[in-house]
């Protein structure tokens, strides 16, 4: 086993890498929290893989996917660049070939794709609000001081149901708090939490769609015991979460690398090296029009390979000349 | 005298309306710009917390011009068609402008109120043309290449000419067309042609190749053959127009895809886009989905969505009626 495919899940929370064989097997995986610096945790990520393959291991090659998947795209010069309902689809139909719904809860959203006959047929993603998600799960717990790995193991040892307010995560923690002061014991807050993620879930985001078996439950808060009780107990349905739940996303993306590299051939992969220049962003406000643009310029060793951020293209389709803009010329651009 | 025109809202309807009435009647209409950042920031300053996004950004609209002009030209719209009405906050419009903007210059009203009366249209510009100082004759040979220049607008539009449309740059649509699909895209039309608030979901979605539809491209009597079919009458202008030129589009059309773009806290839509997804999820199998616009800048929410949706509507359009290697339909619902 010398050689495979890379998928990279550049997400608000979490930065997964998963190198996979030929047979859609993972060989290696990586969780890392992204902690708000995508570039750094991604070369340090690369940088472990590379240890842990063994020596001379080709990468045949990469896809990336997550919020983060056009900055990863440059570092790593990838092949495939994917929305993330994309690839989850395709992960959760390549392991489970009989899945009808997938539900996904992730750092910064939360999706559900309906699929019929291995072809994704509809989804929703929630909207402009992020309440209920992965980071929303995490700030709770760390306000109650409990390690985000013991909240859904928590929640099951929950005896009475307490109902918690989970249209709006404000209110939620306002009512968690009311509660709390009236004295509720806290493994009954922390699932009634849980069942109210889950029902605002459900009720958002599944609302006017078939819910049918098998379910497929994916994404890191799948992790989550207390979660995937209160979706059996909310659906009375069995949910499935698959042994890689974590890093399905990356999964998807790769097997979608690997189909590229079965048509073409090559790979723009950059190698593992890149995990030693130095990237950095740094971004202006172009004075150019009243829109204001924040642009931002990704440096590679001192070189510009890529502005992005404005709404007119004049930075993003300017020549790569490889100079950094400097202030006179931001001006004169103007 | 200089009179400021504030693009936003039904400047994105009547616009050519308007500026064609001032302009004939020799007075000096300065526009607002398209909308952009410094005027989103005036809005959502300026106008009260709960309204929806294109009322804050009439708001920055008339706080951009305050101070430019002589006049600031804010329509009263009560109601666009008989037995109708849209929006409230239309209504309203000015006194909610009056009372929120510091040192607002003197106002140009206009009042559309087709409620009642037909002839109340008109009434509405003699109002506007007498409190100016003009007469009659010359009130009337406006109106007149007004109501000209509007229907040309119109016809443009039905035509099918995305309205509003300066930037010809990012009309350029993809080279690499590996497929044809055509998007009809829904919501009122100072959220579909605001390409600040939406953050340019038209050459979005043109410069994947796509092309894309609105509801000002349908006919009259479409929009009423199909809104006529609900067990009640809708008495929303915009309501009306935006069920029915959806389900012209999913039913005598045969688009591959609706997108319904809809502005967070709108009342109409919240009602509306409903609607149209439940009936086009019963009674076809087209693919729908509901993007919701607020203040947002950040992009990257709005490309995953559009991604996604673009990457569904291609698949099940090629493995639609096509025959798996095992022998059944790929696709079936």
């Amino acid at each position: 086993m010398y050689s495979g495919y890379l998928g990279v899940d550049v997400g608000s929370v979490s930065i997964n890498l998963i190198v996979m064989d030929d047979d859609n097997q993972v060989i290696e995986k990586l969780y890392l929290r992204t902690e708000g610096k995508p570039i750094l945790m991604l070369k340090h990520g690369l940088n472990l893989l590379h240890k842990r393959l063994p020596a001379g291991f080709k990468i045949l090659s990469v896809g990336v996917t997550g919020s983060g998947r056009n900055l990863a795209s440059l570092m790593l010069g990838a092949d495939v660049v994917k929305n993330e309902i994309t690839a989850h689809g395709v992960a959760a139909i390549t392991f489970v070939p009989d899945v009808k719904t997938v539900l996904e809860i992730g750092g910064q959203d939360s999706k559900i794709i309906i699929i019929r006959d291995g072809v994704i047929v509809d989804f929703a993603m929630n909207t402009v609000c992020a309440a209920g998600t992965g980071s929303f799960l995490d700030r709770q717990a760390s306000r109650l001081n409990v390690p985000i790995e013991e909240f859904g193991i928590k929640a099951l040892k929950s005896t009475t149901p307490v109902r918690i307010a989970g249209r709006c995560a404000v209110f939620a923690e306002s009512d968690m708090i009311h509660k709390q002061q009236l004295g509720y014991n806290e493994e009954d807050i922390i699932n009634g939490l849980c069942e109210a993620l889950v029902r605002n879930f459900i009720n958002n985001l599944g609302k006017g769609k078939e819910i049918i078996e098998p379910i497929v439950f994916q994404g890191g808060v799948a992790a989550n015991v207390g979660i995937k009780r209160a979706f059996e107990k909310l659906l009375e349905k069995e949910i499935y979460i698959p042994k890689n739940f974590d890093v399905m996303g990356a999964i998807g993306v790769a097997i979608l690398a690997k189909e590229h590299y079965e048509k073409t051939g090559h790979t723009s992969f950059k190698g593992f090296d890149v995990a030693d220049i130095n990237y950095k962003t740094k971004s202006f406000e172009c004075g150019g029009c009243e829109n204001i643009c924040e642009v931002v310029q990704f440096i590679a060793d001192d070189k510009v390979v890529a502005r992005w951020g404005d709404r007119c293209g004049k930075w993003s389709n300017m020549s790569k000349d490889g100079v950094e803009a400097k202030e006179g010329e931001k001006k004169a651009m103007a | 005298m200089k009179i400021g025109m504030p693009r936003g809202l039904l400047y994105f309807h009547y616009g050519a309306l308007w500026e064609t009435f001032l302009t004939e009647l020799g007075l000096e209409v300065v526009t607002s710009p398209p909308t952009n950042k410094r005027i989103l920031d005036l809005g959502v300053k300026n106008c009260v917390d709960d309204a929806c996004l294109p009322v804050k950004l009439f708001h920055g609209h008339v706080e951009f011009l305050k101070g430019k002009v002589d006049y600031i030209f804010i329509p009263r719209i009560v109601s666009i068609k008989q037995w109708e009405y849209i929006c409230p906050k239309f209504c309203g419009l000015p006194e909610m402008v009056k009372n929120t903007i510091k040192d607002m210059p003197k106002m140009l009203l206009l009042e559309h109120n087709l409620h009642k009366p037909r002839s109340n249209f008109i009434k509405g510009f003699y109002q506007l043309g007498a409190s100016l100082g003009f007469n009659m004759k010359q009130i009337k040979n406006s109106y007149r290449k007004a109501v000209q220049s509007q229907s040309t607008f119109e016809e443009q539009c039905k035509m099918g000419v995305i309205p509003w449309y300066f930037n010809k740059a990012s009309l350029k649509v993809s080279k690499n067309r590996e497929h044809t699909i055509t998007i009809a895209l829904i919501g009122h039309p100072y959220v579909l042609y605001d390409h600040y608030a939406n953050m340019n979901i038209i050459s979005k979605l043109q410069q994947r190749g796509i092309r894309v539809i609105t509801p000002e491209m349908v006919l009259e009597r479409e929009i009423d053959k199909h809104a006529g079919m609900l067990s009640k009458p809708m008495f929303w202008s915009f309501g009306r127009k935006l069920y029915g030129a959806s389900m012209y589009y999913v039913k005598d059309f045969s688009v591959d895809g609706v997108i319904y773009l809809s502005a967070f806290a709108c009342g109409i839509d919240s009602l509306i886009a409903e609607l149209a997804e439940r009936k086009i999820r019963r009674e076809t199998n087209i693919p729908i989905a509901l993007f919701n616009i607020d203040e947002h800048t950040g992009e990257a929410g709005m490309n995953t969505r559009l991604d996604a949706f673009i990457d569904m509507v291609i698949r099940r359009k090629e493995h639609e009626n096509n025959l798996s290697t095992h022998g059944k339909y790929i696709y079936s619902c």
